[in-house]
């Protein structure tokens, strides 16, 4: 069993005054990159710390799941704010300006390097093209797709916030999308803060490696027995801010081994910065003593 | 009868940096000061060189509440200057709508910062006890606005739904009882109501109480969460209905940055509240015109206007989150098709979007005075002397 942290993390409060000076104007960009770098560190210190078996950068320059992709791209722009599920945050929702094409040289300005193995969390074509009023096979082929050629990670978590919310969503769109992307590096679709009961059956037929799940809206009961792939299990709530109990944790992945037949993986129920950066570093920590104990 | 369309603040204004940087017991420097002078002169803020003065002097710890009534005075000229009909003093006095409902309320514990959206946060807090009021938080802040503005005020109260989907909840909520038993949403909702009607019963409605008492004559309920879970808006009008049954006030409420669909016909049962104040710039073209074509930001008012107890609605015509100002033409063309589609123009009241504090005062102040400039647009065209809206 293994154990990571996907998705965006909460800035510390360094940080989010360094950003709060930069807006205005009383910092350079290099005194908030420099705070930014610290805590990067920080968060990858906290990983190493807890024992998380795939370092993650934390997405601390992305300022929500689409934003940092849709300024890489022509034909997209930040559009207006959008509240993010039961949250008070929120996303600009991506509009179109024209044909979208990622058009950045490199990844490295929205994808960190780290030193160790890695996860990168993207959003999933269905997300993104629910935000930006796109096909989903489009976001795929424009956008993800040119990330992923140039990625070097052992997992991509295409991180999926809407989907299991939708009354009948087509995953057929979904399964199309995905299909671009499959190949060259194992993927995962996360449906985090939601029920993912009613879609486990059709999911598992996705042209995917692993399949997320928020164990804090998902019966257990509603995995179906011998789950084939790799299941990212959501069983540190970043919505709360009670830390987990991590004896609680592990008693409950051993149940979902007991049900599964793929590998499993502890991951918060969604991004972290749901909660702030001391209660997520404790969560992160509560996330390495369950896997150490399952 | 000619028209005249009311106007007014929605919520927040940015605090001065001599507030800020007092407030977090930073030095000021020459610029805060020549901030406190200038506005001071172009607001005709009574006394303010008394301000300058105190400023000056390097104000200690002692002196600060002295320079956020000062920052009050300030807001308070700042909108009756701009000319709106209706003001309060945009948050001058408190630390923000959620953080300070919290702090005087029981039952609460901070939980850090969290991020509301790019690189703008805000403290949340969680409910770990019974929830209940210290003491009204309101009251000194409507006191003195009484004693400083000429214009009609209009207090803005922090909602009961609001103040619970903000907050995390250690309390009501099942906890790690959840993991993995697919109690789901229902759960959820049912802790939620819960945790919503406790605020409305033993937070907001003390609170609307007390300045009620004090002379409060119009009440705007702020419920900037309200959407935020479509099937908790019944959650939502039962607490707003909570807090205000049997008060005698205006009531209103304030409603932003939503899928404003999801509203109905859940708020067909929120008949207490007498006006919506409802953002619609964000999401609309910045071209001139009047039809539904030329206004896509406008689409759901007709919702509004079929409400069964005839609301008015505050008519949403400045984006907050840019400083993009909305000329005169603008705002008034956005009046009316409003108009248009409530045929009635009393029911139409002119406001921003939303609370502008995220707004330099200086882009503050050009938007609230070109929407007023804008609502006597629309009154012209609306009466007749001038027919240029196309």
């Amino acid at each position: 069993m293994r154990a990571f942290a996907p998705g965006i993390y909460p800035r510390s409060d360094a940080l989010v005054q360094a950003t709060r000076d930069l807006d205005r104007g009383r910092i350079s960009i290099d005194e908030a990159a420099r705070q930014l770098a610290a805590d990067r560190a920080a968060l990858i210190a906290a990983q190493k710390e807890a024992g998380l078996d795939l370092l993650a950068d934390g997405m601390l320059n992305w300022q929500d799941l689409f934003r940092a992709l849709v300024e890489a791209s022509e034909g997209l722009e930040a559009g207006p704010l959008v509240r993010f599920l039961d949250t008070n945050t929120f996303y600009r929702a991506p509009r179109t300006t024209g044909s979208p094409r990622l058009t950045a040289a490199s990844t490295g300005d929205f994808i960190a390097p780290l030193p160790g193995r890695r996860l990168v969390t993207l959003p999933s074509p269905f997300a993104f093209a629910r935000a930006a009023g796109l096909d989903p096979r489009t976001v795929s082929e424009a956008v993800l797709a040119p990330v992923l050629e140039v990625l070097d990670a052992e997992l991509v978590v295409l991180s999926e916030p809407f989907l299991a919310r939708e009354r009948d969503p087509d995953l057929a769109a979904l399964g199309e999308a995905l299909e671009s992307l499959s190949g060259r590096l194992p993927l995962v679709l996360q449906l985090t803060f939601g029920d993912a009961g009613p879609l486990l059956d059709r999911l598992a037929e996705l042209p995917v490696d692993g399949i997320g799940i928020d164990f804090y809206l998902t019966s257990l009961d509603a995995v179906p027995e011998g789950f084939p792939k790799l299941l990212l299990a959501g069983v540190v709530d970043a919505r709360s801010s009670a830390v987990e109990d991590a004896g609680v944790l592990a008693g409950f992945a051993a149940r979902i081994r007991e049900r599964t037949a793929g590998e499993i993986a502890l991951v918060p129920n969604g991004d972290l910065q749901f909660v702030s950066e001391p209660v997520a570093r404790q969560k992160l920590a509560a996330l390495g003593a369950a896997r150490a104990a399952a | 009868m000619s028209v005249k369309l009311l106007t007014h603040e929605v919520g927040s204004l940015a605090k001065p940096p001599w507030l800020v940087k007092t407030s977090a017991g930073r030095p000021l420097d020459d610029g805060d000061i020549a901030h406190a002078k200038a506005w001071g002169e172009r607001l005709a803020v009574p006394a303010h060189e008394e301000l300058v003065e105190l400023l000056s002097g390097a104000p200690g710890e002692e002196a600060r509440d002295d320079i956020a009534r000062w920052s009050s005075r300030y807001a308070v000229r700042l909108q009756e200057q701009a000319g709106l009909d209706v003001i309060w003093d945009g948050e001058q006095l408190r630390t923000e709508m959620y953080a300070w409902a919290i702090a005087h309320a029981g039952g609460f514990a901070p939980r850090g910062i969290v991020r509301s959206f790019d690189n703008k946060y805000y403290a949340k807090s969680a409910v770990t006890g019974p929830v209940g009021l210290r003491e009204p938080y309101h009251n000194a802040e409507l006191s003195f606005l009484q004693s400083v503005a000429k214009a009609k005020l209009k207090v803005p109260v922090t909602g009961a739904y609001t103040l619970a989907v903000w907050s995390y909840d250690e309390h009501y909520g099942q906890g790690a009882g959840r993991l993995g038993a697919g109690s789901g949403r229902a759960a959820e909702i049912a802790a939620r109501r819960e945790f919503a009607l406790d605020i409305a019963r033993n937070v907001v409605r003390p609170n609307l109480q007390a300045l009620i008492e004090l002379g409060a004559e119009w009440i705007q309920i702020d419920e900037p969460g309200a959407s935020t879970e479509p099937d908790e808006l019944e959650v939502f009008v039962d607490s707003f209905n909570a807090s205000v049954e049997g008060l005698d006030c205006y009531f209103s409420t304030h409603l932003c940055f939503s899928d404003y669909d999801l509203f109905f016909p859940a708020i067909e049962g929120m008949s207490g509240c007498r006006q919506y104040a409802v953002g619609f710039a964000n999401d609309d073209g910045r071209e001139l015109g009047t039809t539904a074509a030329e206004r896509p930001g406008y689409g759901v008012i007709e919702r509004f206007r079929n409400l069964p107890y005839a609301p008015a609605l505050g008519l949403g015509v400045l984006d907050i989150h840019t400083d993009f100002v909305e000329s005169a033409e603008l705002v008034r063309d956005r009046i009316l098709h409003g108009v248009q589609v409530f045929g009635d123009p009393e029911r139409i009241h002119v406001t921003p979007d939303c609370g502008l504090r995220t707004r330099s005062w200086e882009i503050a102040y050009e938007k609230l005075a070109n929407m007023v400039e804008g609502a006597r647009l629309a009154e012209q065209s609306l009466n007749g002397s001038n027919t240029t809206a196309r």
